[in-house]
């Protein structure tokens, strides 16, 4: 799932200055999952702004809402208050629900309310960790299951570097070494190899090196894709 | 379960989710005959709130008081604690919010008492009940009795020590106050006819006569004087006209009745023997009733029979007996066999006859009604209507013999049928109920924290047997309460609103019964729920609710209270009363601390981090979360998580510039009001600077 986390407050109060109407808004996918964007954190965060506002001596209205999915324009319509009656929507989704919802209502400032952090398996109670980048370029197959994108801090397709210590990363001595754990998972598969093949440079076109990726499901569009 | 998913929109439709609970009953109330609210009333005395218990008892519950005391409380047996350690003790702790509240008890009356004159024949559970429901609805009943006094059987023949006299006119006395008339010292059929009542304007009688004679053997001898029917007997001890029973009683007959019987001639000063065709296993008695009498000195005579009462001139000696081969048929019929050759004299100078009772139907006399071949009132159980279309019957003298509460049942429904006739509609009643819960499941129960049922002090047999005293104590409050905490609080837990969830699976990892199941959405079974609210305080989707309360209800409490403050110090206290006393949890404390609004929940495992906002969004100038040390709160991992959370707030509070000391944690709950009162003094002047927090704390 996306994981995102709210933003520093201090960041919050600077993007909502001046404004006497606030409606923080939740969103019911990823961010209800990892506990940090859902209704009830929407509630918390009205709850924060309104006693902060209160205690300054300021006049502002914070309501909170929530919707199925920020990233679906259909949901929109179940909001219970038009945005555009409110100064501002902070929203506590994902940025891809911000990003929406802002091209959604041209005129309404969608402000974050959050930082959209990683791809993430929930792997403990109340601990998300990253295991895809979102790369383009899947490796699973040859890499015993261990993304060297997301665990190894320099995204390296043929490691180890140098600078594994102790089964440690150079670059974060807290986090394990991507390539070593590659190599344990696929000896363990006996799989050794796949390790021992050397892989292609990666290609960043299918990252963030082409521009805007889309996905487009022929099969499911109404009109021929890539006029645009 | 459920058998549809609930939504937010069917929640929007409701007034309160407690609606949620009519769709599915606690077995304890679904095994009422009289459906009293049996979860509600046991969590209002839980909190102390004795009146508001005591009044939500006779909601539906005539006799309350009677029924405290002599409830045959098929609520216990199917109370779902049984699979964790021992029912909840219901019927005491109705025994002592009804006699602590008294005659006090709220009297609604209806808003206009202008319909029809009823009459009611017989004052007992059953008329009784039925002359209530039809005041309440706005009939002019009239109970006619033929006894001085109302109550029927448990007035006239349950003997004292088991039901004190202003106990029954507690519920009698009430029952009158909705408007109800009573004429005593009328017996229709003799004084009076039900030609004379329709005469008089009564537009329906509703005959509740019961079962008023006692059933004899013609055995030779039998009509000896001293060969008592059992309802004379215990009759004319409940009158004060106290029979000559001789030295040695032998009472015939095995069940309660019987016991009573003999137990009071224990009383009375004879030796007393009590036989029955039945061996002890076999006998209808209650169990506890019979080891009772056994303790006040019964001796007991299994499995024989009486052939022939023995006389010397005209002086009983003995009773001839015979032995009792069976007592039921292969098929359980009451069908018993003998062997003559086995006989036995068993010495006696007076028989208590108390075998069963039996209808008396004198009330016939001058009237159009008519009996079946076999002597029974002709009556349609369906719409209680005898052969006469306004004439109805209800009670015992048309059911099978019951208890008290069952009468209550059989005169409401009765009620029921009356008000139809009367009012022109077909008498159509629908007894369908909802459904109930399941048992909670061996996985389930092992989680539940045990706590060993309260008993009440009883008096030793020696002393019993000296006096018609009343022989169990009731209990002190502060027993009632904690007996009241040990409910489960069945159906009262967590519904899913499915168009919420996320499936994220919180709270089947906070919950600490293990119940819910993820599957689309997360699944809350009810008959496995403990109704802790963990989860509810923990969802991130707002997508749990709780069939017995509601966090709004209850903050909307806490803001009046907040606002009813008057000094600068607004703080409120949210405190685990589990442990709490009675006076704290129901208000009435004398010790408040000023400034201070103390708000009881039944663990801290529903208070979330949001209500905590909340509270200071409502006014309060801080919060002090006192919950149980762990392993004392009822719930497992309970303060735990309000630790967590409280900590949660307090970052939260940290980021606005509010500051962390406005809301406090302290686990104190359990360890007393002195200790408690204390901490939450400390913790007030921590969030008001006055001390500063300790390393502890932070």
């Amino acid at each position: 799932m996306i994981v995102a986390e709210r933003k520093p407050m201090d960041e919050i109060f600077q993007m909502l200055a001046g404004c006497k109407k606030v409606l923080v808004l939740g969103c019911g996918g990823c961010v209800t999952v990892c506990l940090t964007g859902g209704e009830r954190q929407a509630e918390m965060l009205a709850s924060q702004l309104n006693l902060a506002a209160k205690a300054k001596g300021e006049a502002m209205q914070v309501d909170f809402d929530s919707i199925t999915r920020q990233c679906e324009k259909e949901f929109f319509d179940n909001l219970s208050e038009a945005p555009a009656d409110y100064d501002a929507v902070l929203s506590i989704a994902c940025g891809a629900g911000v990003g929406y919802m802002s091209e959604q209502f041209p005129k309404v400032t969608v402000l974050p309310g959050m930082n959209t952090t990683h791809l993430a398996a929930n792997v403990a109670l109340g601990i998300w960790e990253e295991y895809c980048r979102g790369c383009g370029d899947c490796m699973l197959a040859w890499t015993g299951g261990v993304c060297p994108i997301a665990k190894c801090s320099k995204s390296l397709v043929n490691g180890t570097c140098g600078g594994t210590d102790k089964g440690k990363c150079e670059v974060n001595p807290e986090m394990n070494c991507g390539w070593l754990m590659i190599y344990e998972r696929l000896k363990e598969l006996d799989r050794l190899d796949e390790y021992r093949t050397m892989r292609p440079l990666r290609d960043h076109r299918t990252d963030r090196g082409n521009g805007v990726r889309r996905l487009v499901l022929a099969e499911m569009t109404e009109e021929e894709a890539g006029d645009e | 379960m459920r058998d549809r998913d609930l939504t937010s929109a069917d929640v929007a439709e409701f007034a309160s989710p407690r609606e949620l609970m009519e769709a599915e009953w606690a077995p304890c109330r679904y095994h009422c005959p009289v459906h009293a609210d049996v979860r509600g009333y046991i969590e209002l005395a839980a909190r102390g709130q004795f009146e508001a218990a005591a009044n939500l008892v006779r909601d539906c519950l005539p006799f309350a008081s009677v029924c405290g005391r002599i409830c045959h409380h098929p609520c216990e047996a199917n109370c779902r604690r049984c699979e964790v350690d021992q029912a909840v003790a219901v019927r005491e702790v109705k025994r002592f919010v009804c006699e602590l509240t008294g005659v006090r008890a709220a009297v609604h009356k209806a808003d206009k008492q202008d319909l029809a004159k009823v009459a009611i024949v017989g004052a007992g559970p059953a008329g009784m009940a039925a002359a209530l429901e039809l005041a309440r609805i706005g009939y002019r009943p009239t109970v006619f009795e033929k006894f001085p006094v109302a109550g029927g059987i448990p007035a006239t023949a349950i003997p004292s020590y088991r039901l004190p006299r202003d106990v029954i006119r507690q519920d009698t006395d009430w029952i009158f106050a909705h408007g109800v008339d009573f004429v005593p010292n009328c017996d229709i059929g003799k004084d009076k006819t039900i030609a004379d009542l329709e005469a008089e304007g009564f537009e329906a009688v509703l005959i509740a006569t019961g079962l008023a004679d006692s059933r004899m053997l013609p055995l030779p001898g039998a009509d000896h004087k001293r060969v008592l029917p059992v309802l004379t007997f215990l009759t004319d001890v409940s009158f004060d006209r106290t029979p000559d029973v001789g030295a040695n009683v032998l009472v015939i007959g095995g069940g309660n009745v019987a016991m009573d019987a003999a137990r009071t001639a224990r009383r009375l000063g004879a030796q007393v023997t009590a036989m029955c065709l039945e061996n002890e296993e076999e006998m209808p008695a209650w169990d506890w009733e019979r080891d009772e009498a056994d303790e006040e000195g019964v001796t007991f005579l299994f499995r024989r029979g009486p052939v022939e009462v023995l006389l010397d001139g005209d002086k009983i000696v003995g009773m001839k007996t015979r032995k009792v081969t069976r007592v039921f048929d292969g098929e359980g019929k009451f069908s018993p066999e003998y062997d003559d050759n086995d006989l036995q004299n068993i010495p006696c100078d007076t028989v208590i006859m108390a075998i069963g009772q039996t209808a008396n139907l004198n009330f016939i006399e001058g009237s159009d009604l008519t009996a079946d071949d076999r002597g029974r009132l002709t009556y349609d159980s369906a719409t209680h209507q005898t052969s006469l279309p306004e004439v109805f019957a209800c009670g015992e003298i048309v059911t099978a013999p019951g208890s008290a509460v069952e009468a209550c049942a059989s005169g409401q429904r009765a009620a029921k049928a009356i008000d139809l006739y009367l009012s022109g509609r077909t008498i159509q009643i629908d007894d369908a109920l909802p459904p109930t819960i399941d048992k909670i499941a061996p996985a389930t129960a092992e989680k539940v924290l045990k706590v060993e049922r309260y008993g009440v002090d009883t008096e030793q047999p020696e002393m019993r047997i000296t006096t018609f005293d009343e022989i169990d104590h009731n209990y002190d409050p502060e027993i009632a309460v904690r007996e009241a905490r040990r409910c489960m609080s069945c159906g009262g837990g967590a519904e899913v609103l499915v168009d919420k969830c996320a499936a994220c699976l919180t709270c089947l990892r906070v919950c600490p019964f293990d119940i819910p199941v993820v599957t689309d959405v997360a699944r809350i079974e009810s008959s496995l729920c403990q109704a802790c609210g963990m989860c509810i305080a923990d969802c991130p989707a707002n997508a749990i609710i709780a069939r017995s309360w509601s966090p709004e209800e209850d903050l909307r409490q806490v803001a009046a209270k907040i606002n009813a403050l008057t000094g600068e110090r607004k703080i409120v206290a949210y405190v685990c009363g589990h442990h709490s006393p009675a006076t704290a949890w129901g208000g009435t404390l004398e010790d408040t601390i000023p400034g201070v609004v103390e708000e009881y929940l039944p663990s801290m495992s529903r208070l979330s981090a949001a209500e905590i906002l909340h509270t200071l969004e409502a006014g309060a100038t801080g919060v002090i979360v006192v919950a149980c040390n762990e392993g004392a709160d009822r719930y497992p991992t309970a303060p735990l998580r309000a630790a967590k959370r409280v900590e949660q707030v307090r970052e939260l509070l940290d980021e606005i510039g509010l500051g962390a000391e406005r809301v406090q944690y302290v686990a104190v709950a359990d360890r007393g009001r002195a200790a408690t009162r204390e901490a939450m003094a400390e913790a007030a002047d921590r969030i008001e600077g006055k001390v500063q927090e300790s390393v502890e704390s932070e």
